[in-house]
């Protein structure tokens, strides 16, 4: 193995003072308080790796398990099987007692862009930005179940607790603004997701490395408001009288740099309360990119204003951002055809948006923009007019970040339930996701439990960088 | 494991040669090895500097390499990192080793690494530090003795003489307190407290005030918390999103908290945990005692981990996996807070890095398999025992009687007011079914007024006890149904007009539900009648009508128009009251506006919520009669049917009745709670079936592939002649498997290999507590793979301490308190600290950030707000709208200690998660200490904050109004000392001058102090103890 060293060194010696050293979270925050700092972020780690192209990823969540033959993979055989037992074998259902006859999709494809990715005449603006995307149709992962499937494709298992792909990354790169967190959810005004905050956990991690939640509405983070009857002169007052207080106190204690940190932290917070508002003000953005993102229908509003949001962050240096939806609205066990509209009614032009303004303003070739679920649905119906669960296909696509543009990735089988061609795990996923950051997956590593764990956790789940994703 | 295979700054370079055989005069570790290694490399790689993690003082350390795997491997040179910077002249940095120094070391290899631990050498883990006996080491002698207390300062000193450094002095008396009160009782010392202390100048004091905060409660909600948070306690299943509740885990808690503050024997006190039930045997005859209950909370210790088991609805292989959670996850708790191991590895192979066979870890199972039996299993909610004390069972059944007789007082006088109340019309039908004579035929029949077929494919016999059949007995009529032929009637002869042609006219039928069931019958699931009543097969020409009121004894009433038929159609849902016998119930039929006619439900003749407006043509003229179905037979009395003229809504009083119903409701809900909340439950771990259950080792770990079935047993790692694990064999009464009570013995037995062990996790824990690292500084994990103890003897004698004090925790807890190496000072001194930067050889205190809990709980108690209440169900937390979850503060219970709050996985306190509160996913052994800006934000933007600083601000007003006082009372209340005269001067500057920016209040001094009190709390010196 080749080394850069520096920078490998460098993160190494962070896992290693970790637990060996103390004052781990001081160590930490330094990171993310001084982007100056080599150690950082920007850098190429390793030489083995590709050149890294991303440096930010904005993921768009999509809870529940959107069906991919409905939007995403064709599949003519299920039209002409509708109505008709599954003719191809057995099928590992959820709901076992539920199972109905083969489901046909009751939407129309069409092939799109200079590529011709074939996409569902539900997505007319995806349709749009076909060519700048990876469609990967050969996922899979390891549970039907929606929470341990959400921890497969957060965290690399099922078990919940483990720290999340977001707060891998930020812990190996760091932040590029000392003023915001380095990894952003921008959660539903509507509430939280299906398994709650452990979609941003840092689990083992530090707890600095996991996501911070902005909310929408007046107050984004927890906290950041002056509370009432509190002047601002009064506040800036009052926090020049703490840091005389935690001066005198590092006086006692100059080497502590955990209590020069906190010095520090203050003084973070405080500029937070201007910079986070200074953000999600969007009053700055012109008539025409809200339109692109929808924000003067009803429909798409929300919806796009997060997009819009989450391009924002990442023009500011944040890391990470995840957008999510309330619940699991995929979760189309009835009534799929007519979810499916509305979901796509609410998400298609905003995330197509999303991908075009990044492209417009330069920044897509740096920034990762990936759309996804948990995991699939089945060729059968459940009851009358729904899909059930399904961990052996579905589908997602990614953009920008050195991700190869207008490519579709694997197949599944003639009725779309099993990825038989070119199959990406979750853990293959991950393992390219770093790559694409320039981290190598078998070496980001950190000590928990008596062993050194990382993300993908290589040498059980033989997670591997699909090289064909990438440009 | 993917241990990283380099240090940085090393550099590989080829293999330049091997050399050939080993020879026979071997180099020798003790005599040429280690003295090349203490001169050249412990400088930096030694007890005080590890530099890379590595320590090559001892042959233990030198055995057990670093972090990042061994460093000198037994005949291995290319695998030995040691060699490989020696031989590069990587190492030593300054001045390379010689030619003959680089063969010694390179043939002292070769040869196998002679005399290093023997943990390595001879590749045998039971020679693991952790895994062997525990010899009580002797105190080792030191230079200078002065001032050093008891053994562990002993061992201390030796160490830190080895390395020439010099320990700090005593910490000053102000410090001292604060520091034991915090670390003791998770609180402030109390002015008194501080006063007493620092008046108190004999040479004991010091020990006194420890043995003061050891005998206090705060003690052992202090202590219990780290117990709970090893043992994975939590309020809620987790497992799932659903997160479901779990109301009374609090029982083990308290009990914890009990046996804490009572110093229970730790052998006893785990043994009661993992097998309190088999050492309970309580017959079902025999009165239930203070001791069984205690014994039967401890077990839900089996019960710490996550359980989603209650919630699984997944294909029959996700609802095994779930189960199979729940027992691997007592199997995690146990190893990693019982014996500082890892086993989840040896669940699918072999363990890669500890001794652990997949063998043992499902004999191991075998273990705790009776208590969840995967193929007959057990939801969580239902794994109680009720065991209450026999006072609190007669204090109960006397109080359920009580509120039962108050049911039936308020429900008569009810009855009695409804019936003065009630409101009479003309009478057009009356059958008070009272003279038998006439009989049933005169006012009746089968058949619908003006149909042509019977109602019913079997049509309903008059004055007959053959069913279907309808018959007057006693001065009742009996509806006797027999049969599932069902849709039959018995019909009143007449028909009558149900739409009254006066806007404001009504009317109504009532009858007296007399039973809902015949003498020895079943009872009715439904009470049904008709009104409109006037075709069985919709041959009539006319439409609508045949209402069907069908009746349900718990909640509102089905109706269904045109019934029966396939025509038939629902109208809704009318009413919200049941149908019970005793009651008397019926319908009103309201003229609106001549189209549209309410229907309202009468009970006792009064209307019931909910209405259902109809059309004319729904109701045309026809009968009235009872529904015969489905074997649902009643006894009903006194059929009245009334038309009314006055508008029933003006008279009676509806607000008294309305008011009357209330007082029956409440007096209902509070019965049915009392009965719900039958003392003494309490939620437990036991072997739920005497059979014994098959278990089976699975290979690769999957659920699915079930191999050779397995006996219970233990780690063979510990395996000891003196010290076997044996199941006793079961009495003929006895349910239980005896397993676990069984390993409970194995694992306490005193000089077994197994009790030396847990002796050491525990002391360790303790440890780290205190000194904010453990001496094996991973407490999950003190296997192979594990950390070494910084000063291992010192860890063996303590461990030998205990299990000699009769497992007494609290005499661990005294030896450290008293030792003069806790009371050190935090003070820099900057030789020792260019030595031992980290003190990793306890020259002095680190200064150490409070846990969650201890912040939130000082600052309740700062402001004078903390309410200490000890025990019982949690106190409620709640998510708000923005996310933040909070203990309500309309509530006096929100200011409780942190452990009594929800501990709920899924919604940790936002104040306490952000001070690195674990969720408890999994068992926490150890925490981080992160310092984040979100912290600021808490300490300055939260409302916990303001409010604290609020109460702070109004505690000091209200004791003096002397502004230096008021600072001077701040100082020592937040940091437990006085100000300077600087910051006396500072603090009195800076209420000026807050006082002036909030010139425009009427309140500006106020908030000037809240902002004081605030900002105290807020400072590093509060959330630090020195």
């Amino acid at each position: 193995m080749n080394f850069r060293s520096n920078n490998y060194l460098q993160l190494l010696r962070r896992a290693f003072l970790s637990q060996y050293a103390g004052s781990l979270g001081g160590l930490a925050l330094a990171h993310l308080l001084h982007p100056t700092n080599q150690e950082v972020h920007g850098q190429q780690l390793y030489e083995n790796s590709s050149a890294p192209k991303a440096n930010a990823i904005i993921c768009l969540f999509q809870h529940g398990g959107p069906s991919q033959m409905d939007l995403f993979d064709p599949k003519p055989e299920l039209s002409k099987w509708n109505g008709k037992p599954y003719p191809s074998g057995n099928l590992e259902v959820h709901f076992d007692k539920q199972m109905g006859n083969v489901l046909g999709s009751p939407f129309g494809f069409q092939k799109h862009g200079q590529c011709g990715m074939e996409l569902c005449e539900l997505l007319p603006h995806t349709a749009k930005i076909v060519d700048d995307i990876t469609m990967v149709r050969s996922m899979n992962t390891e549970s039907v179940d929606h929470e341990s499937a959400l921890r497969l494709i957060h965290t690399g298992r099922f078990l919940a607790g483990m720290p999340v792909m977001g707060s891998w990354i930020v812990y190996a790169l760091g932040s590029e603004n000392k003023n915001l967190p380095a990894y952003v959810v921008l959660g539903d005004p509507g509430g939280l997701p299906v398994d709650g905050e452990r979609n941003w956990t840092s689990g083992w991690l530090p707890a600095v490395y996991q996501g911070t939640m902005f909310r929408s509405g007046k107050s984004p983070v927890l906290h950041l408001d002056t509370p009432s009857g509190v002047t601002e002169p009064a506040r800036r007052n009052q926090l020049k009288f703490v840091e005389e207080l935690n001066r005198r106190f590092l006086d006692q204690h100059p080497e502590s740099s955990e209590l020069a940190a906190r010095i520090e932290n203050f003084e973070t917070a405080a500029r937070m309360q201007s910079t986070v508002p200074e953000i999600l003000d969007l009053s700055t953005e012109t008539e025409s990119t809200r339109e692109l993102y929808g924000l003067n229908r009803p429909e798409t509003k929300e919806y796009g204003t997060r997009c819009l949001l989450a391009r924002r962050l990442v023009e500011q240096g944040v890391r990470f951002v995840q957008i999510f939806l309330n619940g699991q609205p995929w979760d189309t066990h009835s009534k799929n055809a007519e979810s499916l509209k509305g979901l796509c009614g609410r998400t298609d032009q905003p995330s197509a948006a999303l991908v075009q303004d990044l492209k417009q303003r330069g920044l897509l070739d740096s920034t990762i923009v990936m759309w996804t679920g948990e995991f699939g649905r089945l060729p059968v119906s459940q009851g009358t007019d729904g899909r059930d669960h399904n961990r052996h296909a579905f589908s997602l696509w990614l953009a920008g970040g050195g991700f190869r543009q207008g490519y579709t990735h694997g197949a599944t089988d003639d009725f779309g339930y099993k990825s038989v061609q070119d199959v990406v795990t979750v853990h293959d996923l991950q393992a390219t996701l770093l790559d694409a950051f320039g981290i190598d997956h078998r070496q980001l590593t950190y000590p928990h439990d008596g062993r050194e764990a990382s993300l993908t956790d290589a040498e059980v789940t033989k997670a591997r960088v699909i090289r064909e994703l990438l440009a | 494991m993917n241990r990283l295979p380099l240090l940085f700054g090393w550099i590989v370079l080829p293999a330049l040669c091997s050399i050939s055989a080993a020879r026979d005069d071997n180099p020798d570790y003790a005599n040429q090895i280690a003295p090349l290694l203490k001169t050249h490399c412990v400088k930096c790689h030694g007890p005080a500097k590890q530099e890379r993690g590595l320590n090559l003082s001892t042959a233990a350390n030198v055995a057990w390499g670093n972090d990042h795997g061994a460093v000198v491997v037994p005949h291995d040179l290319e695998a030995s990192r040691l060699w490989k910077q020696v031989e590069g002249d990587e190492m030593p940095p300054d001045m390379p080793l010689s030619d003959a120094q680089k063969t010694l070391l390179q043939q002292w290899i070769l040869s196998g690494a002679q005399g290093l631990s023997p943990a390595v050498s001879d590749k045998d883990p039971g020679n693991h530090w952790a895994f062997r006996t525990v010899n009580r080491p002797t105190i080792p002698t030191v230079a200078n003795s002065t001032g050093l207390v008891n053994g562990i300062d002993y061992f201390i000193q030796a160490s830190l003489e080895a390395s020439d450094i010099k320990a700090n002095a005593e910490a000053a008396k102000r410090t001292l307190i604060r520091r034991v009160s915090s670390d003791v009782t998770g609180l402030p010392p109390s002015l008194e407290d501080l006063d007493r202390f620092l008046a108190d100048s004999s040479s004991d004091a010091y020990s006194l005030m420890v043995d003061r905060y050891l005998a206090s409660p705060q003690f052992g909600v202090r202590w219990g918390k780290h117990w709970l948070d090893a043992a994975g306690y939590a309020d809620s299943n987790g497992y799932f999103n659903a997160d479901s509740d779990r109301p009374l885990a609090y029982r083990y808690r308290d009990y914890v908290i009990r046996c804490i503050n009572q110093d229970k024997p730790f052998d006893r006190f785990i043994t009661e945990q993992l097998a309190g039930d088999e050492l309970a045997q309580l017959q079902p005859e025999q009165p239930v005692t203070p001791e069984n209950v205690e014994l039967w909370e401890a077990t839900h210790f089996l019960r710490n981990g996550q359980d989603g088991s209650g919630e699984s609805d997944g294909n029959p292989d996700e609802v095994r996996a779930d189960r199979y959670y729940a027992l691997e996850s007592v199997m995690q708790n146990t190893a990693t807070t019982l014996l500082g191991l890892t086993i989840q590895c040896a669940k699918c192979h072999d363990h890669k890095f500890e001794p652990l066979s997949q063998l043992d870890y499902y004999r191991w199972q075998a273990v705790f398999y009776p208590s969840f039996n995967i193929e007959s299993w057990v939801k969580p909610n239902d794994r109680f025992v009720y065991a209450s004390l026999p006072n609190e069972q007669l204090h109960w059944e006397q109080q359920k009687l009580a509120a039962e007789n108050r049911v039936k007082t308020l429900r008569t006088e009810l009855d009695d007011w409804m019936k003065s109340h009630r409101v009479n019309g003309e009478i057009l039908f009356e059958d008070r079914f009272d003279t038998q004579s006439a009989g049933l035929a005169a006012q009746w029949r089968e058949t619908a007024p003006g149909d042509d077929s019977t109602g019913g494919s079997v049509a309903v016999k008059l004055d007959t006890e053959s069913a279907p059949a309808a018959v007057i007995k006693d001065g009742k009529l009996w509806v006797i149904e027999g049969g599932t032929q069902g849709d039959s009637w018995l019909s009143t002869q007449r028909k009558f007009d149900w739409t009254p042609d006066k806007i404001g006219e009504s009317i109504q039928v009532t009858f007296d539900l007399v039973d809902n069931k015949l003498p020895n019958g079943v009872a009715a699931e439904r009470i049904g009648y008709f009104i409109a009543l006037h075709d069985f097969d919709d041959n009539s020409g006319t439409l609508g009508g045949n209402l069907l009121i069908d009746g349900n004894p718990t909640e509102g009433t089905a109706i269904h128009l045109d019934y029966p038929g396939a025509d038939s159609r629902s109208l809704g849902t009318l009413g919200t009251t049941g149908y019970v016998p005793g009651q008397n119930y019926g319908v009103r039929v309201t003229n609106l506006d001549n189209a549209k006619f309410r229907i309202e439900q009468l009970v006792n003749s009064f209307p019931d919520d909910k209405p259902i407006d109809v059309k004319k043509e729904d109701l045309p003229d026809g009968g009235f009669g009872f529904e015969y179905c489905c074997g649902r037979s009643f006894i009903v009395d006194n059929v009245l049917i009334e038309r009314i003229v006055a508008s029933p809504t003006e008279n009676p009083p509806t607000a008294e009745l309305r008011k009357r119903q209330k007082e029956v409701a409440q007096a209902v809900k509070q019965h049915a709670e009392l009965v719900a909340n039958r003392p003494g439950k309490i939620a437990w771990g036991a072997d739920m079936a005497s059979e014994l259950p098959e278990v089976h080792l699975l290979a690769r770990g999957n659920y699915a592939a079930r191999a050779e079935i397995v006996e219970p047993g233990t780690f063979s790692i510990f395996a000891d002649d003196e010290n076997r694990f044996e199941v006793a064999p079961r009495k003929s009464s006895q349910k239980s498997s005896g397993r676990r009570l069984a390993w409970a013995k194995w694992l306490t037995r005193p000089e077994s290999k197994a009790a030396s062990l847990m002796a050491r996790v525990q002391v360790n824990r303790l440890w780290q507590q205190y000194f904010g690292k453990g001496i094996v500084t991973t407490p999950e994990n003190f296997g192979i793979s594990g950390a070494p103890p910084s000063h291992p003897e010192l860890l063996d004698w303590l461990a030998a301490e205990l299990i000699r004090n009769d497992w007494s925790m609290k005499s661990i807890h005294r030896l450290v308190l008293n030792s003069a190496t806790y009371r050190r000072s935090s003070e820099l001194q900057t030789d020792s600290y260019n030595a031992d930067q980290n003190s990793r050889l306890l020259w002095r205190f680190l200064p150490r950030r409070l846990d969650a809990e201890t912040i939130r709980d000082q600052m309740l108690a700062v402001s004078g707000d903390l309410n200490l209440a000890m025990g019982g169900p949690y106190v409620a937390t709640k998510r708000l709208e923005n996310g933040e979850v909070v203990a309500p503060e309309d509530s006096a219970d929100s200011s409780r200690r942190s452990i009594y709050l929800n501990q709920k996985r899924t919604q940790v306190v936002s104040f306490l998660a952000v001070f690195d509160a674990p969720s408890i996913v999994f068992n926490s052994v150890r925490r981080n200490t992160s310092t984040m800006s979100l912290q600021s934000l808490s300490l300055l933007n939260s409302d916990f904050a303001v409010r604290r600083a609020q109460a702070a601000a109004t505690l000091l007003k209200l004791q003096t109004s002397d502004d230096r006082k008021r600072i001077e009372m701040a100082f020592q209340r937040s940091y437990s000392r006085w100000p300077s005269d600087i910051e006396l001067s500072d603090s009195i500057r800076f209420l000026d001058q807050q006082t002036q920016l909030y010139a425009e209040r009427n309140n500006a001094r106020e908030q000037a102090w809240q902002d004081l009190c605030q900002s105290l709390m807020a400072s590093s010196e509060f959330l630090y103890v020195e």
